[in-house]
């Protein structure tokens, strides 16, 4: 009973952060088809905003949730200005981003080693203890981190669903030329779309920072990686399976790493990846696109 | 030869008479400058060339987005490394174990990829070196024991030592040695390039780039994608692998740092630099970024900032690479010169794009 409540707490809680990092990027390789390599620094912006704020401008702690948004839309902001906006009606989209962000990761990690060192520091923003369950324990902060990746599954879905922008972003998504004949702003639509993800990844880092990790200019790329795998096997731009596929993922890792070793952990995940996607190229729950040409 | 007669050369004469000067030029660097700096620089460069040369064949000339090269190349590196060290052979018969090692590696990782496409082959592919590291990383159970100190089987995050290298130092001396294996890793870049020239403009580099441009259309033809994915990745293996095992064998050392992102960004911005698919853009991005990167070592930290924005810039705005530029400047000139009978060679050279 210990080892079955030890493996569900520890699961949850890197679900939690499965799936805070799995939302910002499978809307982003959705809608946009970008995989994102910069999610990793992108988190790490987000925590860094955060800690920024409260440690050196001296504000009251829950401040440090509208400085990480601030950030991550600075972020989204720069990222469109810089690379998405020349880039996405060029043919290799696909390609040449996944290039380009990689770049811009290392120049980003670069950055922030110069300016916060690379030290792990302490997110101010968080919540410390938890519940006691049958001897074990359970993070208040966990608990927080599911609530925000709820919330932020279920917000992204109603605005996807059923706002004026939300239907001008899944017209982009299906067929931009069409898109844009029928006037939708594609220009404009890739932006917001970049701004959110910004924001998303910028919240995400500082829940994420405040949980397992510590924050450090590499906290995200590890989230990043599993997200990645993640969003492949539930299917490009299903938020809620990713979700969903977040928690069943980190469930598997967290009883891979408390019966065999911990080494093995990320490569099973890997190699159920490999499998589902040889099995289904198109993710459990996502649906064969036509390409773009 | 005048210009106009050089414009006018087939491919295939002209990859000669380019890679006849490159290959004069670094066989004569040793004469002129034989420091330790200049040497180990220069070396290095070889090494990266190697194996952007046969990443550009996936990448550039099939279009498949792997991003394993650098797995591939730690795999013969480590292939030979340890047998070197546990069973006691020769480092040069490893080095041809590290290779076909890591031409079975490629070979399975191409056919893991065969139904995926753009974004998901790069995203299986760094997993694959992403995970190679983590297991290198956090192999800590002794696997044997030199006098109390205990040693893991992959040599885990201090990597493996101590399994000899090629000997030049007792042929050579311990002043020539270097130039030794400066020779030996040129020989390699020479063949390694051989290889990938001959593969880029023979059948198979036709049947490569047609699945690349449209897929369908290569299949209707009778191209069978299965055989040629797996094929250029187990053909790009073997030089990466020898690469790898020569590496070991110049630094006496091998680790999981190989496996870093930056190392991939930097041969990665090397291709982009150069001009992805060109014949003659790996070459030209490593000589171009080898050089950028000692401008900046004075600024240690600003290195990496700087391969980083190169790539994007390159990316967004030269996407054909210097080696596109180029031989856009060739056109340019070709016209100028409004020579009509150059206009059918200058089609054809076209075939690399």
């Amino acid at each position: 009973m210990e080892a079955f409540l030890q493996i569900l707490f520890s699961g949850l809680t890197l679900g939690a952060m499965y799936a805070l990092s799995a939302v910002g990027l499978t809307l982003l390789w959705g809608v946009v088809g970008m995989l994102n390599m910069s999610q990793g620094v992108m988190l790490a912006i987000g925590g860094y905003a955060s800690y920024s704020a409260i440690t050196y401008l001296g504000l009251p702690w829950p401040l440090g949730l509208p400085a990480a948004i601030i950030g991550g839309f600075i972020t989204g902001l720069v990222f469109y200005h810089v690379m998405v906006r020349w880039m996405y009606r060029a043919p290799a989209f696909e390609v040449n981003i996944i290039i380009a962000t990689v770049g811009a990761a290392i120049v980003l990690e670069s950055l922030m080693i110069r300016v916060f060192t690379g030290y792990p520091l302490d997110q101010p923003f968080s919540l410390p203890g938890g519940f006691r369950i049958g001897g074990i324990q359970l993070p208040f902060q966990t608990l927080i981190n599911l609530s925000v990746a709820g919330i932020m599954t279920l917000g992204l879905g109603w605005l996807l669903r059923s706002t004026r922008l939300g239907r001008a972003i899944r017209a982009t998504a299906q067929r931009r030329d069409a898109a844009q004949l029928l006037g939708v702003p594609v220009a404009r639509v890739y932006l917001q779309v970049m701004i959110m993800a910004g924001i998303i990844a910028a919240i995400s880092g500082v829940m994420l920072t405040a949980s397992v990790a510590n924050l450090s200019p590499y906290a995200g790329t590890n989230p990043m990686l599993k997200a990645f795998f993640i969003c492949a096997i539930a299917g490009l731009g299903n938020i809620p399976a990713a979700v969903g596929a977040s928690l069943i993922l980190a469930f598997i890792e967290g009883s891979i790493q408390y019966s065999v070793s911990a080494r093995f952990g990320f490569p099973t995940m890997l190699g159920l990846a490999i499998v589902v996607l040889i099995w289904r190229p198109y993710g459990l729950f996502g649906q064969r696109t036509v390409e773009r040409s | 030869m005048n210009g106009a007669g050089f414009i006018r050369m087939t491919p295939i004469r002209r990859d000669i008479a380019i890679g006849l000067f490159f290959l004069a030029i670094a066989i004569a660097i040793p004469f002129i400058d034989s420091s330790r700096s200049t040497m180990t620089q220069v070396i290095l460069l070889f090494i990266w060339a190697s194996i952007v040369t046969q990443w550009n064949l996936v990448f550039g000339v099939a279009g498949i987005f792997s991003l394993a090269q650098m797995a591939v190349f730690t795999m013969g590196g480590y292939t030979a490394a340890m047998l070197s060290l546990y069973m006691g052979w020769s480092l040069w018969l490893t080095s041809f174990l590290g290779a076909f090692m890591a031409v079975l590696v490629s070979g399975i990782i191409g056919a893991a990829t065969i139904r995926l496409r753009g974004a998901y082959v790069a995203l299986l592919t760094i997993g694959f070196a992403v995970v190679m590291q983590v297991l290198i990383l956090t192999d800590s159970d002794c696997f044997f024991y030199r006098g109390v100190t205990c040693y893991n089987f992959t040599g885990g995050s201090s990597g493996l030592s101590q399994f000899g290298d090629f000997g030049f130092r007792d042929w050579l001396g311990y002043k020539q040695s270097l130039v030794g294996k400066y020779y030996l890793a040129l020989f390699l870049l020479v063949l390694g390039t051989i290889f990938a020239l001959v593969i880029m403009r023979g059948p198979f580099g036709y049947a490569f780039r047609a699945l690349r441009d449209n897929a369908n259309c290569a299949s209707s033809q009778g191209i069978n994608r299965v055989k040629y994915q797996i094929l250029v990745f187990a053909l790009s293996g073997f030089f990466t692998g020898l690469s790898g095992a020569f590496y070991a064998g110049h630094y006496k050392t091998i680790g999981p740092t190989m496996l870093d992102l930056s190392v991939l960004l930097l041969l990665l911005s090397m291709m982009v630099v150069g001009g992805l698919g060109r014949a003659w853009g790996p070459l030209l991005g490593c000589i171009i970024l080898m050089f950028i990167d000692d401008q900046l070592k004075v600024y240690a930290e600003w290195r990496t900032v700087g391969t980083g924005a190169i790539t994007i810039l390159f990316i967004i705005v030269f996407r054909q690479g210097v080696a596109g530029l180029i031989e856009q400047l060739w056109e340019r000139l070709l016209a100028l010169r409004g020579a009509r009978t150059a206009g059918a060679s200058a089609t054809n050279d076209k075939a690399t794009g």
